[in-house]
């Protein structure tokens, strides 16, 4: 919301010497937020009034004058133009060097200079209205019209902003800061609020007396939805334009001037945030009777647009049928017309949220139905009245006011709130003196009674619109008045109840650094919604997905039942930058199943998880390599992030995985997730080019963190342990799982080896077809003694010997 | 003979202090103190004295013998202090190579420091679902019946559950405050926690708005609490978060779940408060609305509004770590982005 603060200054006398910037400020920090001061005459610097004494042709362009033009102190000077309504004695105007115009009302501002114009000399720039940003306030008629300013008796040279009262600051306002504030919206509010914040008189606004007698009247069929209409007949009134000091100041609020008799509405509502609205009397049959629409009635509005209305709406007919929307626009039957000489004005309340209801059915949010839907008071009819039959007896004189009907069938009642004064300062953490908490609440007109610790507390009309309706409104009253910043911050006092011991909380942060610390992965955040492409790629069905009613692109509509689709997304968009790496991500999935109600028996959510997903990518190691980092993130994270392990099993492929490497990830009997390599056609839909992509999800609300550490001490090995490595020829078949059975299940092998560990395994050339050689890592100890080299050998044959007669594997002659 | 053996140690010091090298020194050591060197040969030319200068000699020959052996091992141990296993020419200008190691995300990051300092006040981390009903994200915030964030431009509501009454109407929640009362609902008061988590809005995005973000809600509930308590909980936050004493400034603000409520605003710590671009020239950072829970919000979670009261800030994740780092398009956040990922050690 923008303000004059010339205009506020009608009904609040502020001292000369406060500093705008202070006044700024100090709204923002108790009432509202100012976005923004604006002095408006820096707008119109090295801009003044001229007067054109010559018009002279330009030598070299048709289109172009050379206007001899007085600015002032005898200066006449040449200037180029090439509008098309110059004459001369005309006042303009002029742009002098060092003022900031836009060509043609358009584009980025720009200094004007002397210059030559097609090799005349021009000082400075006679200007259209829009380009100096003026086409509101003086809409020109083609794109080439200067404006013309005779109308002001002023003379040649004075400055711009004097001859079109511009010497004003302009406030504005944030207007989600003000949405619990109707009373604020208009420049007699934000008055109140100063006077009410710096202990000024503010002015009243003296009521108007009708003194009329005739059968003039007005029907409320709902007192809910229309708590007050007051109607005013007026004839000997006639369409012109309103004085420039009203068109003035409905520009630096933000409209557009119409005619005296809209801009009359229009300057109400700004003054006093109530909403009026004229109607030609000649075209309302019979009398006004404001009521529900019926099902299916017509109305077109002002705009032309054409509705077909329902019940909810309140409209304001007469005999014929409707001829506005109340409280939001006017119809295009009752419009003000070039003809018109009578007229009917409303000034009327309306309910707050049907105005909202039907402003939103229909799509038509204007100013009234902004100002309405905050719950606008119905005793600011009385000022909105007044204030309207003041312009209205201004701007003509030989008006008649024919009829009157004031029908207030629904009165506010003032919130009264008992206040404890004990609480109050418990709660404020400060004792202010009863005298400071009644000066305070008086200041912004509420009325006060202290009796003991009881403070009973009447809200102004003006504030009782639901904005303060209990106890805690009152202390925020009081404590916005003394200013928050000028309560010293005290600390809190809390009994101490035991340390916090979250393992859940500790696990999935442990996770989470586990993966990029130690594994050297990097975290990513992807949306909750997939896109379709990825969900036919990844997921391949949609049973069980969520979808959003309203999702953010209609290819945007699922949100995640499974992580794995955005993560294939981003490895899809970062192959262009990058040829290996690794990521995952922690977030929640949603599936549209097993509802519970675990908050409010009434209310039932679907299951919710919390997974982690990851992807390996790489154009550079091979899949085994690759698998195996994969693999090993996976088994080592128990260990480190100390929780229940896992283990790894082959039941059931996960849609998206390589037919062969795959894996289900189980905790006890249960799967908690799957690991494997993207298959090579899911790849391809996902857009990977040459990425290898190896995925994992797990179920984070399925894992189980330890109590406590369980790292067991093991003793140092009293004698030393050797290495010891075998390569052996296997089944190209053979399992690694099967081989450390071999070696290390029950029976083992032999008792000297401690350990055996895969190194790796080779296919191809030397390699006999069908067969693989995989190289074994066996640790070989003793705790009695150190062991001799045969004794070593021996052990490392007896492991040899065993693999051949379990597994038929041969020692690797070459 | 004692002139010679002065000659001989004057001769023999010189070139132990010229020595650069072990083998140099090695060579020295021959050449006087070994078998055939200078010194030893002396010793053998002893019988030749007169027989009472042997002895006085024999101490001086021996006396120089020792200063030399002595000499050479200070030297030996001097020089060996000063060698290098590699030629003068190692290049110590290369650079280092990165430690392998990947990254949590920025925000991730900013949620954790925040949890540390949240945890060394005593407070309790609390998680909670995405999806929730109109019920929780609006009613039992005391948002009106028309409140204009309950429509569809503002809430993304699922398929099939987009109308009945509000706890049939399920939606990604627009706020975590709902998530709060949920809290309150399964713990006995006094309440001390965080409450991390992404919000969805419905809107249109630009470098300053998104439609996923995160928010960093901290909630205290106690008998005998003030309003202004909560400034030493924001001042001391703030301060650890950014290392250094951040002014900031409580003014008035309005949000349906608070009474009252304030909005926060900390010194723009791009320009240290003397107005830039980031603040709009204002100096101030408007960085997370605060306030007391609504008696009505209280009483949604089973409290009584007399006895209980609280305080309530609703920290902006996105636009701090945004501060920390200078970041000028929230939408980077969730881009997945690894370019601007890695860049956040």
């Amino acid at each position: 919301m923008k303000l004059s603060l010339s205009w506020i200054k009608d009904f609040v006398q502020i001292p000369e010497d406060l500093d705008l910037k202070k006044l700024a400020y100090d709204l923002t920090m108790s009432t509202v937020e100012v976005e923004d001061v604006e002095d408006l005459a820096r707008r119109f610097d090295h801009m003044v009034v001229g007067v054109i004494e010559k018009i002279e042709p330009h030598p070299n362009a048709d289109k172009l004058r050379v206007c001899k033009t007085d600015i002032g102190n005898g200066e006449i000077k040449d200037i180029v133009c090439g509008g098309i309504n110059l004459r001369e004695g005309m006042r303009v105007a002029v742009s002098c060097p060092g003022a900031v115009v836009r060509w043609h009302g358009e584009g980025e501002p720009v200094v004007i200079k002397n210059s030559k114009l097609r090799g005349v000399e021009s000082f400075g720039m006679i200007c259209a209205s829009s380009e100096i940003g003026l086409g509101d306030l003086f809409p020109a008629a083609e794109e080439a019209e200067i404006l013309d300013l005779s109308a002001f008796d002023v003379p040649a040279g004075t400055p711009l902003a004097d001859a079109l009262d511009m010497n004003d600051v302009l406030l504005e306002i944030d207007n989600k800061s003000m949405t619990n504030r109707p009373d604020l919206w208009g420049h007699y509010g934000i008055a109140r609020e100063i006077a009410a914040l710096y202990g000024l008189p503010l002015k009243e606004i003296k009521p108007y007396a009708a003194d009329v007698q005739s059968d003039f009247h007005v029907d409320i069929a709902d007192p809910d939805r229309c708590t007050r209409y007051i109607g005013v007949e007026m004839s000997g009134v006639a369409v012109k334009p309103s004085p420039y000091q009203m068109q003035n100041r409905i520009w630096k609020a933000g409209m557009r001037p119409i005619n005296a008799l809209v801009d009359i509405t229009n300057y109400v509502m700004l003054a006093t945030g109530n909403p009026t609205h004229a109607f030609d009397a000649d075209n309302i049959t019979d009398h006004i009777v404001v009521r529900h629409a019926a099902e299916g009635e017509k109305l077109v509005l002002l705009n032309d647009q054409e509705l077909t209305l329902c019940p909810d709406d309140l409209v304001i007919t007469d005999s014929e049928g409707p001829v506005a929307l109340a409280g939001v626009m006017g119809g295009s039957k009752d419009s003000i017309l070039p003809k018109t000489t009578r007229v009917i004005l409303e000034v009327a309340n309306f309910e707050s949220t049907g105005i909202r209801r039907t402003a939103l059915r229909y799509d038509t949010r204007t100013e009234a139905s902004s100002r309405y839907e905050k719950a606008v008071d119905p005793e600011r009819c009385d000022q909105a009245l007044a204030l309207s039959m003041q312009y209205f007896k201004e701007l003509y004189p030989e008006l008649t006011v024919t009829g009157f009907c004031d029908n207030y069938v629904k009165k506010l009642e003032k919130a009264q709130i008992d206040v404890s004064l004990a609480w109050l300062a418990k709660r404020l953490g400060k004792d202010l003196t009863n005298e400071e908490i009644q000066n305070k609440l008086e200041l912004l007109g509420f009325e006060v009674q202290i009796d003991g610790d009881n403070m009973h507390v009447t809200a102004p009309t003006w504030r009782s619109t639901g904005d303060i309706s209990i106890k805690d409104d009152v202390m925020e009253e009081v404590a916005r008045m003394y200013g928050y910043d000028n309560f010293e911050a005290t600390p809190f006092t809390t009994a101490f109840t035991g340390a916090i011991n979250q393992k859940d909380q500790d696990l999935l942060r442990g996770i989470k650094e586990y993966l990029a610390f130690r594994c050297g992965m990097q975290e990513v955040y992807t949306y909750p919604w997939m896109n379709d492409v990825y969900v036919n790629a990844v997921l391949q069905s949609t049973e069980g997905v969520l979808r959003l009613s309203t999702p953010p692109a209609p290819d945007l509509s699922y949100i995640r039942s499974s992580l794995l689709p955005n993560l294939c997304e981003a490895v899809a968009k970062n192959e262009r930058y990058f040829s290996d790496f690794s990521i995952f991500e922690e977030a929640q999935v949603f599936f549209d199943r097993n509802y519970t109600a675990p908050y409010d028996e009434t209310e039932l959510l679907p299951e919710q998880k919390r997974h982690i997903g990851a992807a390996f990518a790489s154009s550079e190691k091979d899949i085994t390599e690759l698998f195996r980092e994969a693999k090993g993130v996976l088994e080592y994270m128990p260990r480190y992030t100390h929780m229940e392990g896992f283990t790894f099993r082959k039941e059931e492929k996960p849609v998206w995985a390589d037919h062969v490497v795959w894996l289900n990830i189980y905790r006890g009997e249960e799967r908690i997730g799957d690991m494997g390599l993207l298959a090579k056609k899911v790849s391809m839909d996902c857009g990977i080019k040459n990425l290898s992509v190896m995925l994992f999800e797990l179920d984070t609300t399925k894992l189980v963190p330890l109590k406590s550490r369980t790292n067991k001490f093991t003793h140092l090995a009293e004698y030393p342990e050797t290495d010891y490595d075998i390569s052996m020829l296997f089944d190209s078949g053979a399992v690694w799982a099967d081989i450390y059975e071999a070696i290390m299940g029950q029976k083992k092998a032999s008792a000297l080896v401690k350990e055996a560990s895969f190194v790796d395994e080779y296919r191809g050339k030397q390699i006999p077809a069908g067969k693989k050689s995989v190289t074994i890592r066996l640790t070989i100890g003793s705790s009695e003694k150190t062991l001799t080299s045969q004794e070593i050998e021996s052990a490392a044959n007896q492991v040899m010997k065993k693999l051949g007669k379990k597994l038929g594997a041969e020692l690797r002659t070459q | 003979m004692k002139d010679k053996i002065e000659s001989i140690l004057s001769e023999v010091k010189n070139k132990i202090a010229s020595a650069a090298s072990e083998s140099e020194l090695q060579n020295v050591k021959s050449a006087y103190v070994g078998k055939q060197g200078s010194l030893s040969l002396l010793m053998k030319e002893l019988p030749k004295l007169e027989p009472e200068k042997r002895p006085e000699m024999g101490k001086l020959l021996n006396q120089a013998k020792n200063e030399v052996t002595e000499l050479i091992d200070a030297k030996r141990m001097e020089l060996k202090l000063k060698a290098s296993e590699v030629s003068p020419d190692f290049d110590c200008s290369v650079p280092g190579i990165l430690p392998s190691g990947g990254r949590l995300h920025p925000i991730t990051q900013m949620c954790y420091d925040l949890n540390d300092a949240f945890r060394s006040m005593g407070f309790e981390i609390f998680q909670e679902d995405d999806i929730t009903s109109e019920l929780y994200a609006f009613d039992k915030l005391n948002f009106p019946p028309n409140h204009p964030a309950r429509e569809s431009m503002d809430t993304y509501w699922l398929e099939g559950h987009d109308s009945g009454s509000t706890n049939e109407k399920l939606c990604l929640r627009p706020h975590l405050t709902g998530g709060s009362v949920r809290y309150m609902q399964t713990h006995k008061p006094p309440y001390r926690f965080v409450y991390p988590g992404r919000v969805y809005r419905n809107e249109t995005t630009d470098a300053h708005h998104e439609r996923a973000f995160f928010q960093y809600e901290a909630l205290i509930v106690d008998k005998d609490i003030t309003f202004t308590s909560g400034k030493v909980m924001i001042n001391s936050i703030l301060s650890k978060v950014f290392g250094t004493d951040v002014p900031v400034r409580m003014r008035s603000g309005f949000f349906p779940f608070v009474e009252p409520g304030f909005e926060i605003d900390m010194q723009c710590q791009v320009c240290g408060g003397k107005g830039c671009s980031v603040c709009k020239h204002v100096g101030w950072i408007e960085v997370m609305p605060g306030g007391s829970p609504h008696p009505n919000v209280l009483r949604a979670a089973g409290l009584d509004p007399d006895e209980y009261t609280g305080f309530y800030v609703n920290i902006g994740l996105d636009r701090l770590v945004m501060m920390r780092y200078g970041v000028d398009d929230v939408r980077l956040f969730h881009s997945a982005d690894l370019r601007f990922l890695k860049q956040f050690r």
